[in-house]
């Protein structure tokens, strides 16, 4: 063992510049994975401090008991108590304060007119809370409200909007309000609550504009006296609330929103971030693998040598192995300490861009320092095994033959495996799409798809890359023909450094192919089901924003260019047991701008106890016009409704419909998140558009948008996604490009002789660069061919998957134009990572090369 | 020391060539003031012991390495003022090489390291002399083979082709024998010799066997980095007399 790590340390000197891929590899992937995983803790340390600091002073909250969540939404949907419950609370004793929390979106419109946030973080309007103790926000500056209209706005919002004391603005309730602004406030310190928007109303102003009712709160905030601990105040609120109320601690109220937030955005947004990774790191297990095989192969005569001197087969792996070892331990440490720099380099950065980011330390957790590290060892050692066995297999005679010509590429075995594998790939993969659509069947038959396409690499390297080099020999000639032929020459090595390649390129192709394909269906939908001519929204993601006025739709209906004006609210209630998104709406104006099929039933007979059910969801349900289900709505309440209509489509009307007749009793802050406008006979889009963006401008200035439009903005998301994972892939993809820039100079290394010749018979330094980077983009261009075919494939497969399980259809979409951008982008990237191999070539001393030794 | 040329052209000529090679303490003067003319039209054997520089003199009168002082021409055209791909395109079109390792390029065939250096000018040659020159080295029946395929000999009469191909002003062989068995190696030296006598060519041959240096019309003498002797018309046994001398310390 002590000669192995003498050998190996002597090696790793003498060829330091062999492993600088594989360093960069490992470290690349290693700080990607680490860079993630710091993140995603400090994140979560922030938001914790954040929530504790918001309920710091709260010891119990006292709110309605249940909560509804529809599927694919984080947050319940909690009815508010009544505000008056104060009194009752305050005279239990322990009890030092306490004030009713009234809640509700609220989005700010900044100086110059457009609406602040609502990109994510939530926009919250409330009442100004008096007891600081109960007030997570402080005064920061001038006063609290005292009369209607007055407000105190968080400072940083203050700050993003161009907005001070003494200005005048329109908060969207989503009615607009004209408020005017008295006070600055700060949270734990900081200008606000991360990137979160806080409007603080007068007790009044707040029940008049955030709740359906007066009297009502979102909940009552509790301080406890002194010597109360939070538990004992609970266990003492308790008896004394009414049916349907609860108390919980303050802690307990402040982890469950952290949990919210932690458990839902972050997790899911740090999977996706290690997804990526994951990628990353397996493309550079490619890389890796092939640096070390590739050192092994030409290291043959070596450790024939030592084997005939009487090294144990052992010891030679061994000696491999604490080369890779050592490569692996200190650029996993590297790309550990790396990781950490990206992480607070994000941190710095974020804000900046306007990304929500909180502030404070980076925050480190012992899986984030470990993982990293244990990854990028494993990856980099369980790359180099194979090679390092191999290396010990070398017989002792190999020392005196020629290395042995590659045979690899056209192996039999390899060709029947590779077959059968992609054959069982496609029966699979088909299963899943056609016969019993299923994703895991799908996604199976996706994994081994992409292993079939790394066992067939060699063996289709050779016709590849006759083909692809085909015109090679008439535009370059004999150039392009040595180009050619040294792709040709070691099959499997080009196909593995092909691989790593096909590998970024599939996954990008893939979601490029994906994107597209959600595009066409969002297109398809609003061009299916929208038969109005224009639709106004107020854009937003996640928590932000806070929707349309409810009374919109009635005053763009009263226009005369305007034919039928429908507005789509929504409710929330339990059909059948399980959280349902309703659509509360005018059924029969619905039918109007919307097509929803055929309608079995009567729409305009829904009243104030009918619904109407899509025919899938009727399905589930087991009932028809005629038959009842029954609601459980967020007040606890348990309706018996009938079911007068089933309609066919549902995409933009949403699976259930009801009247808003029905849903008043039980809504909350009314809010509209669509109204679409069909205009009257004669009128153009132009003068229609103008009449109705006219009146959405006394009502905050939401978005008027024709069906194109409408259809494109919806679809903008997308777009967005798409870039981010561009910018995620981009490392892959490097990582791949420093693959086939190390197998090149390690091949130029082994052809130095080869080199030289032709450089003295007559070969320029230019004509030399050339055939080095052709050589390299036709490496390139095998691996770009085979990424788009696997991720053009994986993608139908994703789509027809995904439109086989859900119940939306999805449509399937080949973007011609962005498949032959990643195409050149795959060959641009050839040329680059030829580019140094190619100038080091160059450089080569003629005489050295042709001498004799 | 004069050269008689008998009133023939030049193919090459170095005038008070100096090569030293690193610098200070370690500086190693290869050549040491060396002027020598290759007359066209000849074949000339360079001879001398290990370390002589007479390697170095090819490689520098071949355009391959460049001299620290002094002058080195092919033809009409001085060296010392051609940059590197000048110097290349020299290389290509003016000089052939016969390397002791044979130096083909493993993925070409037989014919495509024939004509490696026309293809590489992106010129057609003339397919006449090049076919002549497959029957000459007897390989007509092996155009399609790679190099792997084929015995020392075979691979060194592929690089006497390769070298004769663009009809060179001067083909130079650097150890062409050196690792072929005697008869392998007589076909080569016989190729070389026939090029000149029957077609005119010119060759300037390194080598440190008699044997070999009895095919030429004339030997040239290194020692130490200078120019000694030569001998005309050389005799195996000759040659080896005189090379008998350097070895006894004078």
């Amino acid at each position: 063992m002590n000669t192995s790590l003498r050998l190996s340390v002597s090696s790793l000197r003498a060829h330091k510049r062999r492993f600088a891929g594989t360093f960069l590899a490992v470290f690349l992937g290693v700080a990607f994975l680490a860079g993630t995983l710091v993140m995603g803790d400090t994140l979560r340390a922030s938001f914790d401090s954040m929530f504790g600091n918001a309920a710091a002073g709260t010891d119990a909250v006292v709110r309605s008991a249940d909560a509804i969540t529809t599927p694919g939404e984080s947050q319940g949907v909690r009815q508010p108590v009544a505000a008056d419950l104060v009194r009752t609370v305050e005279r239990v004793p322990g009890v030092a304060a306490a004030a009713p929390d009234i809640q509700g979106a609220g989005q700010l419109v900044a100086a110059d007119g457009e609406p602040i946030g609502g990109q994510g973080p939530p926009t919250v309007a409330g009442n100004w809370i008096a007891d600081p103790a109960l007030n997570p926000y402080r005064l920061a500056q001038g006063r609290a409200p005292r009369k209607s209209g007055e407000v105190v706005v968080n400072r940083g919002t203050a700050e993003r909007g161009g907005l001070d004391i003494g200005d005048t603005t329109v908060l969207r309730t989503p009615d607009p309000v004209e408020v005017t602004i008295v006070g600055l406030a700060t949270f734990g310190g900081e200008d606000g609550m991360a990137q979160v928007t806080f409007t603080g109303m007068t007790r009044a102003d707040a029940e008049k504009y955030l709740t359906a009712r007066a009297g009502e709160a979102a909940s009552i905030l509790v301080r406890a006296g002194p010597g109360v601990s939070q538990d004992e105040l609970v266990d003492r609120l308790t008896p004394a609330l009414p049916e349907g109320v609860e108390a919980v601690t303050g802690r307990q109220s402040a982890e469950e929103n952290n949990e919210m937030i932690s458990g839902q955005f972050l997790g899911i947004f740090t999977l996706f971030l290690l997804v990526f990774s994951g990628v990353a790191l397996l493309v550079a297990t490619f890389s890796i693998h092939n640096t070390f095989a590739i050192v092994v192969a030409q290291r043959t005569r070596e450790n024939a040598l030592l084997r005939a001197l009487g090294a144990s087969r052992r010891q030679v792996t061994a000696a491999t192995l604490v080369e890779a070892g050592v490569v692996a331990v200190t650029a996993s440490a590297a790309g550990l300490a790396g990781g950490i720099g990206i992480a607070a380099g994000l941190q710095a950065l974020f804000p900046a861009i306007g990304f929500p980011f909180p502030e404070g330390a980076l925050v480190i957790g012992a899986v984030s320092l470990l993982l990293p590290l244990a990854v990028g060892v494993v990856v980099c050692l369980g790359s180099a095994l194979l090679p390092a066995v191999r290396a010990g297999r070398t017989a002792p005679l190999a020392a005196l033959r020629e290395t042995a010509v590659d045979t690899s590429g056209a192996s039999r075995t390899r060709a029947v495996a590779g077959t059968g594998l992609a054959a069982l790939a496609v029966a699979v993969t088909l299963t899943g799409v056609l016969v019993s659509p299923s994703v895991w069947p799908a996604g199976t038959g996706a994994v081994l798809a992409l292993v079939s396409f790394v066992v067939l690499g060699p063996v289709a390297c050779s016709t590849a890359v006759r083909v692809l080099g085909g015109p090679l020999d008439r535009l370059r000639g004999v150039t392009g023909s040595l180009a050619r032929r040294n792709a040709l020459r070691s099959p499997k090595r080009t196909a593995a450094t092909a691989s790593a390649l096909m590998i970024g390129v599939a996954v990008v192709a893939l979601f490029t192919v994906f994107g597209a394909s959600l595009k066409a269906t969002m297109d398809q939908t609003v061009a299916r089901s929208f038969a109005g001519d224009v639709a106004v929204s107020a854009p937003s993601y996640g928590a932000g924003g806070s929707g349309l006025s409810p009374r919109l739709a009635d005053a763009v209906a009263e226009l005369p260019e305007v034919d039928t004006a429908v507005g789509l609210g929504r409710g929330v209630a339990e059909v059948d047991g399980e959280g349902r998104a309703l659509t509360v709406t005018d059924p029969v104006a619905l039918r109007r701008t919307f097509d929803l099929g055929e309608v079995e039933g009567s729409l305009a007979a829904l009243g104030t106890d009918g619904i109407a059910v899509t025919e899938q969801e009727a399905d589930r349900l087991g009932v028809g016009p005629g038959d009842t289900t029954r609601l459980t709505f967020t007040d606890g309440e348990e309706r018996t409704f009938t079911v007068r209509a089933v309609y066919g489509q549902s995409e933009l009307a949403g699976d259930y419909v009801i009247t808003r007749a029905a849903w008043a009793p039980h809504r909350t802050q009314d809010a509209d998140t669509l109204v679409a406008v069909t205009f009257a006979d004669g009128v153009d889009g132009e003068t229609g558009k103008a009449a109705v963006q006219a009146v959405a401008d006394d009502y905050g200035n939401p978005e008027v948008q024709t069906r194109d439009e409408y259809a494109q903005s919806s679809a903008a998301g997308i777009d967005m996604m798409l870039t981010l994972v561009y910018a995620l892939l981009a490392l892959a993809v490097l990582i791949a490009l420093l693959g086939i820039a190390n197998t090149l100079t390690l091949a130029i290394h082994e052809r130095t002789r080869e080199l030289g010749l032709l450089r003295a018979v007559g070969q320029t330094r230019s004509q030399l660069r050339a055939m080095v980077r052709w050589e390299s983009v036709l490496v390139a261009a095998f691996g770009t061919a085979g990424g788009l075919a696997l991720g053009a494939f994986l993608g139908w497969v994703l789509v027809e998957a995904s439109d086989g399980a859900s119940d939306s259809a999805f449509a399937f979409a080949m973007p011609p134009v962005q498949l032959a951008v990643v195409a050149l982008v795959g060959l641009a990237a050839g040329v680059l990572a030829g580019l140094r191999p190619a100038r080091r070539a160059a450089r080569l001393d003629v005489l050295r090369a042709v001498a004799t030794r | 020391m004069t050269t008689t040329t008998t009133g023939t052209r030049t193919a090459a000529r170095v005038v008070d060539a100096v090569k030293v090679y690193g610098a200070g303490d370690t500086a190693v003067r290869a050549l040491d003031g060396v002027s020598v003319t290759f007359p066209a039209a000849r074949f000339t054997a360079v001879m001398g012991p290990s370390g002589s520089g007479k390697s170095t003199l090819l490689h520098c009168a071949a355009g391959l390495d460049t001299l620290t002082r002094g002058a080195a021409w092919i033809g009409a055209t001085e060296l010392g003022g051609l940059d590197d791909r000048r110097l290349t395109l020299l290389r290509r079109d003016r000089v052939g090489f016969v390397f002791q390792a044979y130096n083909l390029v493993p993925t070409l065939t037989v014919a495509e390291n024939i004509t490696l250096p026309l293809d590489l000018a992106g010129d057609g040659g003339d397919p006449e002399w090049i076919d002549t020159l497959i029957d000459v080295v007897g390989l007509r029946d092996r155009l399609r083979h790679r190099p792997a395929e084929l015995s020392g000999g075979q691979r060194q009469r592929v690089a006497v082709a390769r070298a004769f191909a663009g009809r060179p002003d001067v083909v130079f062989a650097d150890e062409p024998t050196g690792n072929l068995d005697s008869r392998s190696g007589e076909e080569v030296l016989g190729l070389l010799g026939n090029a000149v006598r029957q077609t005119g060519r010119t060759v300037v041959m390194v080598t440190h066997d008699p044997v070999a240096a009895a095919h030429a019309d004339e030997v040239v003498f290194l020692a130490d980095g200078r120019l000694v002797d030569r001998m005309e018309v050389p005799t195996a046994d000759a040659v080896l007399d005189r090379m008998k001398a350097f070895e006894v310390p004078s």
